[in-house]
């Protein structure tokens, strides 16, 4: 019966309850995952085709499995007589020491201030490559917080590890491009100020093992046996491998090789662990 | 530079010896010919790289400070215990104590602070509150009231005067340069440490003897070499699982790579798993955390054990389903009352649980709480080797470690391959060994000779390191920074130097 219900196809599915007719422009999600039993036949595209509302769950999901607790807790530090009865006293708190006992950050509001000051910093080092080394001479300078923001960097890469200076590290290397970290020999002009300082990247020697050889055999001429060996890498080299400097939280992040990302993601049923999608045939939806 | 450390003249030695035959070991099936193997040798080069240390008397020959600290506290300070303890070179065989990092409250609203937790006997509901948080130290307020209660107070079982001992602490390599300034600020204006070395806790491995840990040791026993020449440190723990090359105990920086898989993140996947298939367990991660340690291990077959697993489809149940070749195996849950521990025992399909007793009609009280696993034994352990089961954008360990070591000249491969060493409470899941080691096998130049070892207790193995660079204490001096320095040069200063800059 016609109640007088014009029926328009749009482009787009409804938010709200109801229903409309839309363009079939392949296997619909939503359709497939309502009969489980021709999924395998409907299964399209590549396996990592996610759409964003399925990375959000996964986000949310591991950010779930990162908890502590299942639900937030705070448990606070049982407050303390801070007289002398029975207790040690470590002397007077300094204001520094306060701030950092009352901190209430977590690591990942630490990593983002980190990070979001290190975007700062490739403008500040175009700003100092210009001008001379500005590492102070004499470091006994102590950083305070209110100076940390000045560009303090010079253009080799030189790193200040000042306290609340964040930059230090970007300098780092790129990933995988060890060679490129030729500062080594750089580095020590302005600690070479403190003559009694002495350099922990000492020189290095190759030197032979102290075993003896082993007897030669007739077969070590032929050919087919012969395995080559790499070069051991020179001095410079493994100095300029020691020398380099840290990385930062998320330039050591594992990557997700490009190899890994062809090979289709595993999926296993939620309820018996089984392989499945979302969950198996059997315990289908 | 002591043989062996490459593997070639070690495979030489080993070759003599009859090949084991636990399957655990096959992946060290010997070459066949003992010609392949000494040509092989032959065609090396005999090469092998030692970085002398600083040289002696360069340091301490600045001004009167006061003498070093006679005792030294090593502090392996980790996210899930802290490893702690004295060492000198009086002290013959020194040994730590292992202390929750945390605090902790139980349903009654009783607090626990690091070692009271062992006073704890119902850790039903238990929350915590760490100081480390993914590995790092982040909340010295917890921290502080820890370490107070383990080393400073009065009655600590650890107790010292943080005046008048030296102090090694450790951190997650690749900490945030405001993180670490942090900790010497406190380290030196709260505590007032007299000396104090800050350091990737991987480092700290290189001063034990490695070649020892690997199954088949060497024929003549070495003298160890500390610290050791060479060293890929698999550091596997609550946080994250890290890869850290070591020269000579030194890291190289630029080839360091994090895994952000580890013991929390399994126990965590664990209990979702236990409580969507069988009891809520949210609430009960400590329990889920000695569930996974009793009864989780590394698949060697991930598709035979899941195959073996299976339930089978309706209608076609496979045989074999109940004890899964073994695989199945019965948890039986503390009450808490007369049991204060759970145990694991092999799975029987004839003893009911609680839920089955009390629809059949007997007495509740002596049922008992079961948790049957089957694939869950092997599917959290999975996750070091497959992060992306769980949506996690990494790779498994295995290629981690390639590409660690794909940032490092092709010189340096045989050497590193040939010398893993793999610590960290993970490295005591059954069969992670194996796996690791085959599939770096498959991964690695066919020539590289794939060795890797574990110590025997690889939660203290850092530690230890630690203990035993205490027992130097020329090296020790030479690496630490005393509070002296600290006032005369500033934190910056002490930043670069325990960043290898000074």
């Amino acid at each position: 019966m016609d109640f007088g219900v014009l029926e328009v196809a749009n482009s787009k599915a409804p938010a709200a309850p109801g229903w409309a007719y839309v363009p079939d422009t392949g296997v619909n999600a939503s359709v497939t995952a309502l009969q489980p039993r021709k999924r395998a036949r409907n299964q399209t595209g590549t396996p990592h085709d996610t759409t964003a509302k399925q990375d959000a769950k996964i986000l949310r999901e591991l950010a779930a499995l990162d908890r502590e607790n299942h639900k937030d807790v705070s448990i606070p530090v049982p407050i303390r007589h801070r007289d002398n009865a029975g207790r040690i006293s470590h002397g007077k708190v300094t204001p520094g020491v306060r701030k950092i006992l009352q901190s209430q950050k977590t690591f990942a509001n630490h990593l983002v201030d980190y990070e979001a000051l290190s975007a700062l910093k490739p403008a500040a080092t175009a700003a100092a490559s210009s001008q001379p080394s500005s590492i102070p001479s004499t470091p006994t300078v102590r950083a305070a917080p209110a100076t940390a923001a000045a560009p303090h960097l010079t253009s080799k890469g030189t790193r200040s590890h000042k306290k609340k200076d964040p930059n230090a590290v970007v300098a780092s290397t790129p990933l995988r491009r060890v060679s490129t970290v030729s500062h080594a020999t750089n580095t020590p002009q302005a600690i070479k100020a403190d003559p009694d300082i002495p350099m922990l990247d000492a020189p290095i020697t190759l030197c032979q093992g102290s075993s003896p050889d082993p007897a030669p055999h007739p077969g070590d001429k032929d050919p087919l046996l012969i395995s080559r060996i790499p070069g051991m890498p020179s001095q410079e080299e493994i100095e300029k491998l020691l020398a380099a400097p840290p990385l930062s939280y998320t330039e050591t992040t594992g990557s997700w090789t490009a190899e890994d990302r062809r090979k289709p993601v595993r999926q296993f049923c939620e309820v018996c662990g089984y392989w499945g999608r979302v969950r198996c045939m059997r315990y289908g939806a | 530079m002591d043989e062996g450390w490459w593997g070639g003249n070690f495979w030489a030695h080993a070759s003599q010896l009859t090949p084991r035959r636990d399957p655990k070991f096959l992946g060290f099936q010997l070459p066949t010919t003992t010609t392949s193997i000494t040509a092989f040798y032959h065609a090396k080069q005999r090469i092998s790289i030692a970085i002398m240390a600083p040289t002696p008397g360069s340091r301490r020959t600045k001004s009167a400070g006061p003498p070093p600290p006679s005792h030294t506290l090593v502090v392996d300070n980790g996210a899930y215990t802290i490893k702690a303890g004295f060492s000198s070179p009086e002290i013959e065989s020194p040994t730590p104590s292992i202390i929750p990092n945390c605090m902790a409250r139980d349903r009654e609203k009783k607090v626990y602070i690091g070692s009271q937790l062992s006073k704890c006997r119902d850790f039903g509901e238990v929350v915590f509150r760490r100081p480390v948080d993914k590995g790092y130290l982040v909340s010295w307020e917890a921290e502080k009231e820890i370490w107070e209660h383990e080393f400073f107070d009065q009655k600590a079982p650890l107790h010292c005067d943080p005046r008048e001992v030296g102090l090694i602490l450790t951190e997650a390599p690749n900490a945030l340069p405001p993180l670490q300034a942090n900790c010497d600020q406190i380290i030196f204006e709260e505590f007032g440490f007299p000396s104090y070395y800050r350091c990737p806790a991987p480092t700290l491995n290189a001063y034990n003897d490695i070649q020892s840990m690997f199954p088949i040791p060497p024929r003549v026993p070495l003298t160890p070499q500390l610290p050791a020449e060479i060293l890929l440190l698999i550091d596997s723990g609550y946080s994250h699982t890290t890869i850290t090359p070591l020269l000579q105990g030194r890291p190289l920086q630029s080839a360091i790579r994090r895994l952000d898989v580890g013991g929390k993140l399994m126990t965590n996947y664990l209990t979702r798993l236990l409580s969507i298939r069988q009891y809520d367990m949210r609430n009960d991660t400590y329990l889920v955390n000695e569930i996974k340690e009793a009864c989780c291990y590394v698949s060697g077959d991930f598709k035979a054990d899941m195959e073996r697993t299976w339930k089978g489809p309706k209608g076609d149940r496979r045989l074999g389903y109940a004890t899964a070749g073994g695989i199945a195996k019965d948890y039986i849950l503390p009450d808490f009352h007369t049991r204060s521990k759970g145990y694991v025992r092999d799975h029987d399909p004839n003893a009911a649980g609680k839920l089955k007793n009390l629809t059949t009609g007997k007495s509740a009280e002596a049922a008992e709480d079961i948790l049957t696993l089957r694939n869950e034994r092997f599917a959290i352990p999975e996750l070091l080797f497959s992060p992306s089961d769980i949506g996690l954008r990494q790779s498994g360990l295995p290629q981690l470690v390639m590409e660690s070591l794909s940032a490092l000249p092709f010189g340096l491969w045989p050497g590193f391959l040939a010398n893993i060493i793999v610590v960290g409470g993970n490295a005591n899941i059954e069969g992670y060994l194996y796996r690791l080691e085959t599939e770096i096998r498959a991964l690695a130049p066919a020539e590289c000779i794939v060795r890797i070892g574990r110590p025997v207790d690889p939660i203290v193995s850092t530690w230890r390191g630690g203990a035993t660079l205490a027992k130097d204490v020329d090296t020790l001096a030479k690496l630490s920074v005393t509070k002296q320095e600290y006032e005369e040069h500033g934190p910056v200063w002490v930043a670069r130097r325990f960043g290898g800059k000074e």
